[in-house]
């Protein structure tokens, strides 16, 4: 069946390779035939790496060790669902599972949109061609998941720390969202090389690019979490390049879909808008690169191989191309409308745009710092979190003032009278707050009070803004508050999903403040029977207990809660005596009236069943999973289909093309 | 393993079938040309998307007034030239054949 | 207007590099003889692995991971030890190089996963 497999990738890069030579030639021939033959290669190339992951699989489930990647990745006592997760846990299958989801997206693109964008999608189909060239190349030659061996007795198993429900779901929704930047990079080098730069190849690919981004986020929070609970060190992102790879993407994707409403509303900053998906593209290839390469110290890490040359050279080749490709379009994309006002929506849009660039871009400094510094001074230096915090709140903290103050301003210009008056509720809530935390003890931490002013100035804009506009719908009469409210956000869906990202953004930030910048952290040593306390919650240990499970030795050791918490704790380790390995199984308790967690590491045993325990109190850490929650149920919200939009736009590209013999 | 290689042959040829379909199905056709929208088009084009701008923009203002975020004077003073702007991009499509059914569907009344 | 926002967001960052200092330096064991100041070391746990972390202090060796070279320091670490940690394991640790021994920063030891997509952190670090 190896073979099979073999023939199919052969096959998939054989299609991608006509989809990028041939759709390209009949592109610039106008050959309508041809065209149409290019776009049935590319949804025939998704057809065909589908029956390679389909062989890939059935070797996973059937226990085929005669593969050499399910011998290497899996072994017979391997629970099924992880078993599965199996193909994309090693380097190849990762790659298959790549190239399934961009023939995938790559497919569904063209077929939904060749006719409403049909020059812009004539020159997509060779862009995502050749990206998808480059991951058959690597499949074909490189890296094969079909590679076969004398199948041993049992394969080599799963490392233990991969095997939790979040290996089952993390990967596949960061792939689905780096991949599916693909998508509006094509058609923007679409819209370049078919000279259509009109706003076509933006409104074509907005809910594209929204839903890679919604889930890119949700692969990033669910990664997050799994380092929380799993892991298991007490926090939720260390800035390891590999976690950095998936945030810079998302933060160039972030600003893009901001920037784009400017160019609908007033058709200005379009070669920023290429640029930023050009970088965000990049980006996601970059953090592929990274993933994969070995090339600097993290503690996610493939197989140290070449690969990374591969990718290195590829970044390069879509740099060089995208850049000549938009130098040849410059005079096309040039704004003749100007900024009228510093003080008005376009701009805190471009402020928006600027802080989150240069988030993304000092993120990427400190990324490449290892790689730079070893070029240039011969040793390698690094930089840490410091680093990294020291920039987050530089331009986080005022992005989130932001959040507030963009939907208060009016496009154009605003007059300061205005805002003032505008902003007066949101703020007088946000000083209201501020003097209740002083008082309550938030002062300690700078950086904390200003994140928790600006988060409650933001809610109460957001809030504001939903309050205002029921209000208003509900003046116009016939309807109960109820029903103005959902018509409200039912006709105005891009703008309240927004509303409603931003405020799960907010939430974010004060998890995020509250667990980092208010926690406290205790280690202690305990006998049989001793207590601790932290914070007002008491700890009394128990004693150590041993278990055996299915493939594990797991002790724990039981402590008892007192004084803020009630019941039992356990925290441990197990012991995995196949792959040799343990792996911390910490205990938390969700403390909900306060969204803080109480976090219990249990660091070592002693002599005599003494303990020594990590002790964690992070406040409000709670809220940065709700937040998950609020933020796709935003996107869901902003991406559902709008039926009176899409008439209006189908209407107005029908007028600019002929009707068809 | 012969059957890994029977099906690849059949994944093979549906796929290079598929590939040439579009050649199979119009062996002589009568024009194989992709037409490239003529300049007339273009303009055409950039002109509705002004319009839509412009009538967007206008929609957003009375909006935003309505929810009470711009102020009547405020509202007074910007409602003016936005008004003037859509009125001269519905003008300038008004010529071309089939703008004129478009124009009234326009969403005008849906302030909200 | 636009570059008026760019100096300052530049500026932000300038000042901070000026501070801030510029990175940590990251050496493998051969390399760091000399160095004085704290250091990011890298290598593979050379045992035997003596001692208790939450007493007196855990030792043990560090050697290049890949080059050859055979010259082994001797690290003392106090604090968490993440649960991979064991003789022939890839470690990173912080520390400063005092009279012949790389004395570790309490919680900055972590180790790597051999060879596959692990994501196998287990250090100190507490805060986010």
């Amino acid at each position: 069946m190896a073979e099979l497999g073999r023939a199919a990738l052969v096959l998939s890069l054989g299609l991608v390779v006509y989809a990028l030579v041939g759709g390209a030639l009949a592109a610039h021939l106008r050959r309508r035939r041809f065209v149409l033959s290019a776009q049935n290669a590319l949804v025939a190339s998704f057809a065909t790496t589908l029956v390679a992951s389909a062989v890939l699989l059935s070797a996973l489930v059937r226990h085929d060790f005669s593969f050499d990647y399910v011998a290497g990745h899996t072994s017979r006592t391997l629970p099924l669902a992880y078993t599965i997760s199996a193909f994309w846990g090693g380097q190849e299958g990762s790659l298959l599972l790549w190239l399934l989801v961009l023939t995938g997206y790559g497919a569904a693109a063209v077929l939904l949109h060749r006719r409403a964008a049909r020059d812009v999608v004539t020159w997509a189909v060779p862009v995502i061609g050749g990206v998808a060239t480059f991951f058959g190349i690597l499949l074909v030659f490189v890296a094969s998941p079909f590679n076969t061996q004398l199948a041993p007795a049992d394969g080599a198993g799963m490392v233990p720390s991969l095997q939790n429900p979040y290996m089952l779901a993390h990967p596949p929704m960061l792939y689905l969202g780096y991949v599916g930047l693909t998508v509006p990079f094509a058609f923007a080098m679409g819209a370049l090389l078919s000279g259509r730069t009109d706003e076509r190849w933006i409104v074509v690919t907005r809910r594209w690019t929204l839903a890679a981004w919604a889930f890119l986020g949700v692969g990033q929070l669910l990664g997050s979490h799994w380092a929380y609970t799993e892991v298991g060190w007490g926090g939720y992102y260390a800035w390891d390049p590999v976690e950095n790879a998936a945030l810079m993407p998302w933060l160039a994707a972030t600003a893009f879909l901001h920037s784009v409403m400017v160019q609908e509303k007033k058709n200005m900053l379009k070669v920023w808008n290429m640029l930023l998906v050009i970088l965000a593209f990049c980006l996601s290839i970059f953090g592929t690169f990274l993933t994969r390469s070995g090339v600097i110290n993290s503690i996610h890490s493939f197989t140290q191989s070449s690969i990374g040359g591969w990718f290195l050279g590829f970044i390069v080749v879509i740099v060089v191309v995208s850049g000549l490709a938009l130098r040849a379009r410059l005079p096309q994309l040039r704004a003749r409308t100007k900024l009228e006002s510093p003080i008005s929506r376009e701009a805190s849009f471009l402020y928006n745009n600027l802080l989150l660039v240069a988030l993304c871009l000092t993120i990427l400094w400190g990324v490449a710092f290892p790689i730079l510094t070893q070029a240039v001074r011969g040793e390698t230096f690094t930089v840490g979190k410091p680093y990294y915090d020291f920039f987050l709140k530089a331009f986080g903290l005022p992005l989130l003032l932001l959040m507030g103050i963009g939907p208060l301003v009016a496009w154009r210009r605003s007059s300061l009278r205005a805002l003032g008056r505008t902003f007066a509720w949101p703020a007088l809530l946000a000083l209201a707050v501020a003097a209740v935390l002083l008082a309550l003890g938030a002062g300690s931490s700078g950086p904390g009070m200003i994140a928790y002013t600006f988060s409650a100035f933001v809610l109460g804009s957001i809030a504001l803004e939903f309050v205002r506009g029921t209000r208003a719908r509900h003046a116009l009469g016939g309807e109960t508050w109820g029903s103005a409210f959902s018509s409200l956000v039912a006709r105005n869906r891009r703008r309240y999903g927004g509303y409603v990202v931003h405020a799960a953004v907010v939430l974010l930030a004060i998890g995020i403040a509250g667990s980092s910048l208010y926690g406290r952290t205790v280690e202690r040593k305990l006998s049989v029977g001793q207590s601790m306390s932290v914070r007002g919650y008491s700890l009394r240990y128990l004693g150590l207990q041993q278990s055996k499970s299915a493939n594990a030795t797991e002790t724990r050791a039981l402590l008892a809660l007192g004084g803020r918490a009630h019941g039992t704790l356990t925290t441990g380790t197990n012991f995995y005596p196949v792959e040799q390995s343990s792996s911390r199984e910490v205990g938390i308790h969700t403390n909900w009236l306060r969204a803080e967690d109480l976090y219990v590491i249990l660091d070592q045993s002693g002599p005599k069943g003494s303990v020594f325990l990590k002790v964690l109190v992070k406040p409000l850490v709670n809220l940065i999973w709700v937040g998950g929650f609020v933020f796709v149920l935003g996107s869901v919200v902003a991406l559902w289909p709008d039926a009176r939009e899409e008439r209006r736009l189908a209407l107005r590209y029908a007028e600019g093309v002929p009707a068809r013999a | 393993m012969t059957l890994a290689l029977v099906l690849a042959a059949v994944l093979a040829v549906a796929v290079v079938v598929f590939v040439a379909r579009p050649f199979l199905r119009e062996p002589a056709p009568a024009s194989d040309r992709l037409d490239e929208p003529g300049v007339l088009e273009r303009r055409q084009l950039a002109l509705a998307e002004e319009r839509d701008r412009a009538l967007a923009a206008l929609k957003e203002l009375e909006f935003d007034h309505r929810t009470g975020k711009i102020s009547d004077e405020d509202y007074r003073a910007l409602v003016g030239p936005l008004r003037r702007q859509a009125a001269e991009a519905l003008r300038a499509l008004e010529p071309r054949a089939g703008s004129a059914r478009a124009a009234t569907r326009d969403p005008e009344h849906e302030h909200l | 207007m636009v570059a008026l926002s760019i100096a300052a967001v530049l500026a932000v960052f300038l000042l901070y590099t000026a501070l801030a200092g510029a990175g940590t330096p990251s050496l493998s064991p051969s390399k760091l003889a000399g160095h004085s100041g704290r250091v990011s070391l890298s290598g593979n746990v050379i045992g035997p692995v003596r001692g208790d972390a939450h007493g007196a202090g855990l030792r043990f060796g560090l050697r290049d991971i890949e080059g050859g070279s055979k010259t082994t320091v001797p690290v003392l670490y106090r604090g968490t030890v993440p649960d991979l940690f064991r003789a022939n394991r890839h470690v990173v640790v912080d520390g400063t190089l005092r009279s012949g021994v790389f004395v570790a920063v309490p919680g900055t030891l972590v180790t790597k996963c051999p060879s596959k997509y692990a994501p196998a952190k287990t250090s100190g670090n507490s805060d986010t």
